[in-house]
């Protein structure tokens, strides 16, 4: 066995967001607002568990979605279509993420007035949007089964700030070399606090969980 | 039906990264070595699909790997498991490599190669570059590579080409990888390949299984002679 070089490229681009956020919390204070930040790597399957989601929540409290997408409207279409609750399509012209500023703007033409819960799907990526404060009380993340257990070794800060983690795709696990055990324990390893959640949005696994557990979030804000 | 509301949001980054990357692409032509630019979401199999590549170039090309990845150095350790030169480069959190990194890494894979025994020290002929897995940020940034690479797997769904359009043109290569999984995932190759073609008619587009090695020679086949090609 060889032994492995490891040679360190740095390259600085934080950027200061935490104004912005701040603006987005006061906004969401003043309406009652719940807000939570779904990421995961591109095709996880965050728009068929959020139409799943929403489609059970939508007669217990008042929805609002926002997609994110870099230019196509697909998304947001298929979450309206499916669950016909307000979804708005935000286009961020090739950026890889969405900040707390972007959110702010996008809040500004959105009546957030009687909204209970607001749902953000960012982009497909499982590195810069981690970086990025959003405003949102919850970080909700999805590994799907067919990535792999070793994505929170690879991408260990997505892991580090996602307040829940959704194991998707549970329905392939019988397909795919995918060890749970050893996934959900690399994620309690970066975060010891992560709630972890097999779900399967096609076969209804874990999802009555998933609904109780943002449905209690939701009420405990208002 | 509710109609969706589309908002613009821009942001630009200005970069000088074009002339460099042209810089290293004229270096690496005249060093004789062909470099890919490997790019995927997290998880379509990047390193199982080199692996699966290694039992067709052994004995006929000198290649080597270097594996990009923000932490954790899994991937350059199987490469080397498998007899493979391969070094890690750690970007730091950073979510790309640009053609700077690219060169960074480059020096220290030929240091890594001239380490090695007289009997190995021979050089490349190709070398992949397995960029952060991600579908936005690496299609942005020219490595200076001869070739870009591409891997979309099944169960991400035939989408992706027109949600991540930048990745589908910039790469002359797409791998279509996990095949084998075709019939657990409603994956529309028609509406896909359309998408991809619609954006990239140049593009060459190859069906694999990395895992049982459907379609793996093939795709050996075309890199070598891509290879050679550009090394002549």
């Amino acid at each position: 066995m060889g032994e492995v070089r490891v040679i360190e490229v740095h390259e600085d681009v934080f950027a200061q967001n935490n104004h912005a956020a701040a603006d987005v919390r006061q906004m969401l204070a003043d309406n009652g607002t719940f807000f939570i930040n779904v990421m995961s790597a591109p095709g996880s399957g965050k728009t068929t568990l959020l139409t799943a989601l929403i489609s059970r929540l939508k007669d217990k409290v008042s929805i609002a979605e926002m997609d994110v997408d870099i230019e196509s409207s697909l998304d947001a279409q298929r979450v309206a279509d499916a669950t016909g609750v307000r979804s708005l399509q935000i286009h961020n012209g090739g950026l890889c993420h969405i900040d707390a500023d972007m959110t702010k703007r996008a809040l500004a033409e959105f009546d957030l007035n009687g909204v209970d819960l607001l749902i953000l799907e960012n982009i497909g990526n499982l590195v810069c949007p981690a970086e990025f404060d959003t405003g949102a009380h919850k970080n909700v993340m999805l590994l799907s089964v067919p990535e792999g257990d070793d994505k929170p070794l690879k991408y260990p800060l997505m892991f580090t700030v996602s307040d829940i983690v959704l194991i998707t795709k549970t329905d392939t696990m019988g397909f795919f070399n995918f060890d749970l055990d050893k996934a959900k324990e690399r994620i309690l390893k970066l975060n010891p606090n992560a709630v972890i959640l097999p779900v399967s949005a096609k076969t209804g696994e874990g999802m009555e969980e998933l609904e109780s557990l943002i449905l209690e979030a939701v009420q405990k804000n208002q | 039906m509710e109609l969706a509301k589309v908002i613009e949001l821009k942001e630009s980054i200005l970069e000088n990264n074009d002339q460099d990357a042209q810089v290293l692409r004229d270096e690496l032509k005249e060093k004789k070595i062909c470099l890919i630019n490997l790019m995927s979401s997290p998880g379509s199999g990047k390193t199982t699909t080199l692996l699966a590549l290694n039992e067709y170039f052994k004995g006929k090309i000198r290649w080597g790997v270097m594996e990009a990845d923000i932490d954790s150095s899994v991937d350059a350790q199987t490469m080397l498991d498998a007899g493979v030169p391969s070094v890690q480069l750690h970007t730091g959190g950073m979510c790309h490599l640009d053609a700077d990194m690219t060169r960074q890494g480059i020096r220290a894979m030929e240091s890594h190669i001239a380490e090695k025994s007289d009997s190995e020290k021979s050089g490349l002929d190709l070398l992949f570059l397995e960029n952060i897995g991600n579908l936005v940020c690496p299609a942005e940034f020219d490595t200076g590579a001869a070739l870009n690479m591409t891997i979309l797997s099944v169960p991400e769904g035939d989408d992706k080409p027109a949600k991540y359009p930048l990745m589908y043109e910039v790469a002359d290569l797409l791998v279509v990888n996990k095949i084998d999984a075709l019939a657990v995932f409603d994956f529309d190759k028609e509406r896909m390949e359309r998408d991809v073609l619609t954006r990239n008619p140049d593009m060459k587009i190859f069906y694999i299984s990395a895992l049982t090695g459907e379609g793996v020679e093939e795709l050996a086949s075309y890199l070598i002679e891509k290879t050679k090609e550009w090394n002549a």
